[in-house]
């Protein structure tokens, strides 16, 4: 370990591991586990990794980049670990935000817009924002599980506090990534994972078909059928799609599979026609039914909505959820929060500067080397600034983009995002990281303990994103009662 | 004016088609103006229809074939009263539209839609209507109406989709590009315009009393309504230059045509297809209107929960 950590530089940011005394307690285990591999016991055990995320076939497209479309998403041998008091208020935190846009999203589409009337959101943020779908009005959704998967993205500032960087309430991905992470680690580390007592994700799946089987329309009776619908093979999360239909047990599907007959859907069998009740879809709104959204469209299931309408089958996540994931309109979940569950946010918003604002546009203009300016309707990391970051060109493009218009941009004081320990090369170095926990809404709303950890691989760099070449670390949450066992210095990581 | 209207479109395919989803959206609304007394649709082959109030409050009928055939016929058939209707708003100063309240409550028509977004020419022909008209919104109103109901109707010389700057160029169109380039020069003088799907009896001297005289074959038409504030929507014909009144029946309201298209489908199979749309009109006698099955509207309302 000495040789792994030599030379490793705090830098004056919040370090996951290291406290200014030393070793964090929570992870002195997992580094004394370390400390008894050798170098070459280290790339074995990445040979093994590497291995392992090769015939899994686990891979991530990257748009936009002329080399080569798949990679894969590299995990870090050094997990991250969250102690149990600490994910008690992320996951306290995530059940309030998404049960609070869960109630905002449902009153919107299928109720007395309260919020909107009572002046909580700006009507004509509503109106103008990229993600909002009139032709989703009126279709209500069993238990207002309108974000039936949803992906907060935390990060941790200076003084180590969580706060929300974004909510993605459209089609967020990485579960698999978890859930594979996690498989992989149990082989890579198994002593060290076996003493932490880290609380188990791989009941992921039941979980997302027992959410999935509670929104079926009331008309499904006993058993109803879900499917998991995909744009095919050539998206760039299908692995995730075959992968989440496989861990339910339920069919992948594509839309030239299922037929809308008399506003009920069926699958096509090799016996007949069968009747589906829930489609999770992994396909954007725009493309989902033709009659209704882009008539080009051949992805996805013509009279669809007209079947969700009737009361003949749940579409999940729910149409139009881009409404409330569009970045500004992010800036008043807090106020979301107050308003619809009279609570206090447990999970601070990272402070943002609306840009249509006169005031606010011109102090940001003033000091926008200093900021982060994103698109509001983008995800993925795509077309943002980093003014530290960025040439004098860049941000003057930006200038002129936010003057041109200030609706399609957000700035937020730049986060010093927290750091953690990660291999590169033969050394240990200090890397961002952020979380992506997932929440799933049924009839009520849980998180899967942990989540994605994403690690900013480029040293300095702040982006995060799989599609902007970052990688990835498991997460554990460590059980809350007892403390870890000490590590016992007669077990080691075997020889793997 | 009670008003027979019988819609109907037919599709012939060039060979079997399977799997056709459609919406249409030609039932008449009911609203201070009109009262719709009887609505059905009808479709060959039969359907289940499903129906709803869209987000503009159109009614939007539903339905799907699966099975393979070689034509579709669709028959809505609505019975409407309608009413004449007050057409005199109160003069007011252009400044009366810059409140922030009213512009709020009325972004989606100020804004540029698919169907409504304007360039320099049309830009300049409002400004134009703004500077000969003066400072009275009502005058300016009317202004850009006599100016676009200056253009020549001609049909065939555009379709929907023709951009309003080009519409104007070309001096003629038919009536959804009258209404699309008048939505366009309200909206670029900030004055929220929406636009109205409707039909037009165009039978001058009617009395519902002559079957053969009172009936008359039309097609769908357009027009547009203009926000005043502190009193509501002013209804105006560019096409017919001429006010809306008991000769309109209106279908349903939104940004543009796209809102309110009266019908939208997809199907599987060769697309070559003909397509044959006709409307007609008839003016019936007034008579007493006996038991009307109650709460059309609620039904509808109900159907969408």
């Amino acid at each position: 370990m000495g040789d792994l950590f030599s030379d490793y530089e705090l830098d004056g940011f919040f370090d996951e591991v290291f406290e200014a005394t030393g070793v964090r307690p929570h992870y002195r285990g997992v580094l004394e586990r370390l400390r008894y591999l050798s170098s070459d016991d280290l790339e074995r055990r990445e040979a093994i990794r590497d291995g392992i995320f090769r015939s899994a076939g686990i891979t991530f497209t990257v748009y936009g980049d002329d080399d080569g479309i798949e990679r894969t998403f590299p995990m870090d041998l050094l997990p991250r670990l969250i102690p149990a008091n600490e994910w008690d208020i992320i996951e306290r935190g995530v059940v309030q935000r998404v049960t609070a846009l869960n109630r905002f999203l449902e009153d919107l589409y299928a109720g007395e817009q309260a919020a909107v009337h009572d002046g909580v959101v700006p009507r004509w943020l509503v109106h103008t924002a990229e993600g909002f779908r009139r032709e989703a009005f009126g279709i209500a959704v069993p238990h207002a599980a309108r974000c039936l998967v949803s992906g907060v993205d935390l990060v941790r500032d200076h003084r180590g506090t969580y706060c929300v960087l974004e909510d993605n309430l459209r089609n967020p991905s990485g579960i698999s990534y978890v859930l594979e992470n996690r498989a992989a680690m149990t082989r890579v580390l198994p002593v060290a994972f076996a003493e932490q007592r880290v609380r188990p994700v791989d009941h992921y799946g039941p979980m997302l078909l027992r959410a999935l089987r509670s929104v079926a329309p009331p008309s499904a009776g006993e058993n109803p059928l879900a499917v998991v619908l995909t744009p095919g093979v050539y998206n760039s999360a299908y692995f995730e799609h075959a992968f989440l239909a496989r861990q339910m047990g339920i069919q992948l599907v594509e839309g030239r599979d299922l037929v809308v007959d008399e506003h009920v859907v069926y699958m096509r069998t090799t016996k007949g026609l069968e009747r589906v009740d829930v489609i999770y879809r992994r396909i954007d709104d725009d493309f989902l039914d033709p009659v209704v959204f882009r008539p080009d469209s051949a992805l996805g299931v013509p009279g669809l909505l007209s079947a969700a309408r009737a009361g003949n089958v749940t579409i999940a996540n729910a149409v139009g959820n881009g409404v409330a994931d569009d970045k500004a309109l992010y800036a008043y979940v807090p106020d979301m929060i107050r308003f619809y569950l009279g609570e206090e946010p447990i999970l601070p918003n990272v402070q943002t500067y609306l840009l249509w604002d006169d005031e606010q546009r011109a102090a940001v203009l003033d000091r926008l080397g200093e900021l982060v300016v994103k698109p509001v309707a983008e995800s993925g990391g795509y077309g943002m600034l980093i003014g530290p970051h960025a040439s004098d060109e860049e941000v003057e493009t930006f200038r002129s983009r936010v003057t041109e218009d200030p609706r399609g941009y957000i700035a937020q004081e730049i986060v010093a995002l927290s750091r953690h320990p990660t291999l590169i090369g033969d050394r240990m170095e200090g890397r961002h990281i952020d979380l992506r926990p997932f929440a799933i809404s049924g009839e009520q709303v849980e998180v899967i303990p942990g989540g994605l950890t994403r690690v900013a691989l480029t040293r300095g760099s702040l982006v995060v994103n799989s599609s902007q070449g970052g990688g990835s670390k498991d997460t554990w949450v460590l059980q809350a009662e007892g403390p870890a066992k000490d590590p016992d210095a007669s077990t080691v990581e075997r020889e793997v | 004016m009670r008003l027979d209207i019988r819609y109907t479109t037919r599709f012939r395919y060039a060979g079997q088609v399977t799997e056709s989803q459609n919406e249409l959206r030609a039932c008449p609304t009911t609203d201070d103006h009109q009262w719709l007394v009887h609505y059905d649709v009808t479709t060959f082959p039969t359907s289940r229809v499903q129906s709803y109030l869209d987000h503009w409050g159109t009614r939007v009928d539903t339905f799907g074939v699966r099975l393979p055939h070689d034509r579709l016929e669709v028959v809505a058939s609505a019975t409407v009263e309608t009413g004449s209707r007050s057409q005199d708003p109160p003069s007011m100063p252009l400044a009366a539209y810059d409140q922030t309240r009213f512009r709020d409550a009325h972004l989606e028509f100020l804004q540029t839609s698919g169907h409504v977004a304007w360039g320099d020419p049309v830009a300049a022909a409002a400004a134009e209507c703004a500077v000969r008209a003066g400072d009275d919104a009502i005058d300016v109103i009317m202004a850009v109406q006599e100016s676009v109901a200056g253009l020549e109707f001609r049909a065939g010389t555009t379709q929907v989709g023709t951009p309003v700057d080009d519409v104007l160029a070309a001096g003629a169109g038919v009536c959804q590009d009258f209404a699309h380039l008048a939505i366009a020069m309200y909206r670029h003088l900030g004055i929220p315009a929406r636009y109205v799907s409707g039909y037009l009896f165009t039978v001058d001297d009617a009395t519902g009393e002559d079957r053969a005289a009172d009936e008359v074959e039309v097609e769908t038409h357009a027009w547009i309504e203009a926000a005043i504030p502190g009193w509501g929507w002013l209804a105006l014909d560019p096409t017919n230059a001429q006010e809306v009144g008991e000769r309109h029946v209106t279908i349903g309201r939104g940004r543009d045509y796209d809102d309110v298209s009266p019908f939208r489908g997809v199907f599987t199979g060769r697309q070559d297809h003909e397509l044959d749309v006709a409307v007609t009109m008839r003016r019936l006698a007034l008579e007493p209107l006996g038991d009307i099955p109650g709460g059309f509207m609620r039904q509808v309302a109900q159907q969408q929960q």
